[in-house]
């Protein structure tokens, strides 16, 4: 093989090496971690102290999205962004929030509950498999309220929903950062109006 | 004789180009007006424009209401309008998708709460204006192929669509805390996509139609001419 022959075989050799990389890229899974601004709320505050203990599996969690061929498609990180929305919602609903490790720790400080919140469920819908111009995110939580000795003062179900148009130029992972920020702001804003309407929790404020 | 031929079609191009450009700035919009109560606004008084977003198929986007409110802001007799988000982060949690007032007795409700009546007060807002709509693209006909080879490559072929914007803006007297009127923008359009050797498109301002139309009649509303 001449010098003309070898470069040209390098080159294609090159050509196909480039296009099989772009082929696995386009095969990988996609991570998304959700970032957003999240404001704090304008309402009274609850005259009441609380110890807010984060899981592991909040502080953790991500949801796995699998393509219609059941390949791993998007890998959502949302539990640091699910904290980040806590700490703004928290000191601005009760008196004294104070951030604890273990429920047990709750009982050093001699507060009036501990708050766990907890993550049931996550559910994406891209446009390419309902045919709608949006992006949705619905999210499910377990959210607890205990003594400091672990017993159930409330435990209750919040949903919360967020969507985002489609739109030309944007990646389906701003898309979905975006539908997911609108569904943090939903459970803030539900949990935070909501939270003295909980019969439980009523109940065990108008005993406090 | 082959020049000849060859200026034919350059200049037959050219025409077809021109007669498309024009078709496709052929934008018509239609603005309808419904007053239920006097209007008026001081200098030292202001503005916000929001979205709806509580229906399940579409929202209307955010840059639609900040288009028409960078036309409301600027210009003759221009008004000062608060942006959308600034508010709605200020006013968190009252004004997310699922909170916010849908009629004027629920802003009532709402301005019951101190927190908000100050925030509202702090802003200086007289007007709530809440813009409801889409922009829908309809009647998609037409194609073109591109291919791409050792020589080069192009694009051939002829592309067509009908966009067609629809919003609402309905005016909430934050000192009355009553709806004031009603504005409908209607604005379609066809838009022409070319393609010899390359795609040319020749596209239908309908969204910025009926966004710098609507604004004009929003601002002649609020000063009450």
């Amino acid at each position: 093989m001449g010098t003309i022959g070898m470069k040209k075989f390098k080159v294609l050799g090159s050509a196909v090496a480039l296009l099989s990389l772009a082929a696995l890229t386009g095969c990988g899974v996609s991570n998304v971690v959700i970032e957003g601004n999240f404001p704090t709320p304008n309402i009274n505050k609850l005259p009441i102290s609380v110890a807010v203990y984060y899981d592991d599996a909040l502080r953790d969690f991500s949801y796995i999205e699998y393509s219609e061929t059941g390949r791993e498609e998007f890998n959502i990180e949302s539990g640091q962004s699910h904290i980040q929305l806590f700490n703004a919602v928290l000191p601005a609903m009760f008196d004294q929030v104070i951030y604890v490790d273990s429920i047990e720790e709750a009982q050093e400080y001699g507060v009036d509950a501990v708050f766990a919140p907890a993550i049931e469920e996550f559910q994406l819908a891209l446009p390419t498999k309902t045919k709608l111009d949006v992006y949705e995110v619905w999210i499910k939580y377990n959210m607890r309220l205990l003594t400091v000795e672990g017993d159930y003062i409330a435990d209750w179900v919040l949903t919360s929903y967020g969507k985002t148009p489609t739109e030309s130029f944007r990646s389906v992972e701003s898309a979905i950062n975006d539908a997911a920020v609108v569904a943090l702001r939903d459970l803030a804003s539900s949990f935070s109006l909501s939270f003295a309407q909980v019969p439980e929790v009523r109940d065990w404020l108008d005993n406090h | 004789m082959k020049l000849f031929l060859i200026s034919i079609s350059l200049k037959t191009v050219a025409a077809l180009f021109v007669l498309l450009g024009m078709l496709a700035s052929c934008t018509s919009t239609t603005v309808d007006e419904f007053r239920q109560g006097e209007t008026g606004i001081e200098s030292n008084e202001s503005i916000v424009i929001l979205g709806r977003r509580q229906a399940s198929d579409y929202e209307t986007r955010s840059e639609f209401v900040s288009c028409v409110g960078k036309h409301i802001n600027r210009g003759e007799n221009a008004i000062h309008v608060i942006p959308e988000q600034e508010f709605i982060d200020a006013m968190f949690p009252w004004f997310e998708p699922r909170t916010a007032p849908l009629r004027t007795r629920d802003l009532e409700r709402l301005m019951a709460e101190d927190v908000i009546a100050n925030k509202m007060m702090e802003f200086g807002i007289r007007y709530i204006i809440w813009v409801d709509g889409f922009t829908e693209t309809t009647g998609r006909a037409g194609s073109i192929s591109c291919t791409i080879g050792p020589g080069g490559g192009g694009c051939f072929g002829f592309g067509t669509w009908e966009d067609d914007a629809n919003f609402d803006a309905r005016i909430w007297d934050v000192s009355t805390m009553s709806a004031v009127g009603i504005i409908s923008t209607d604005a379609t359009g066809q838009s022409y996509m070319p393609a010899i050797i390359i795609p040319i498109p020749l596209i239908a301002r309908v969204e910025a139609n009926a966004c710098s139309r609507l604004a004009a009649q929003l601002k002649s509303f609020v000063h009450g001419s």
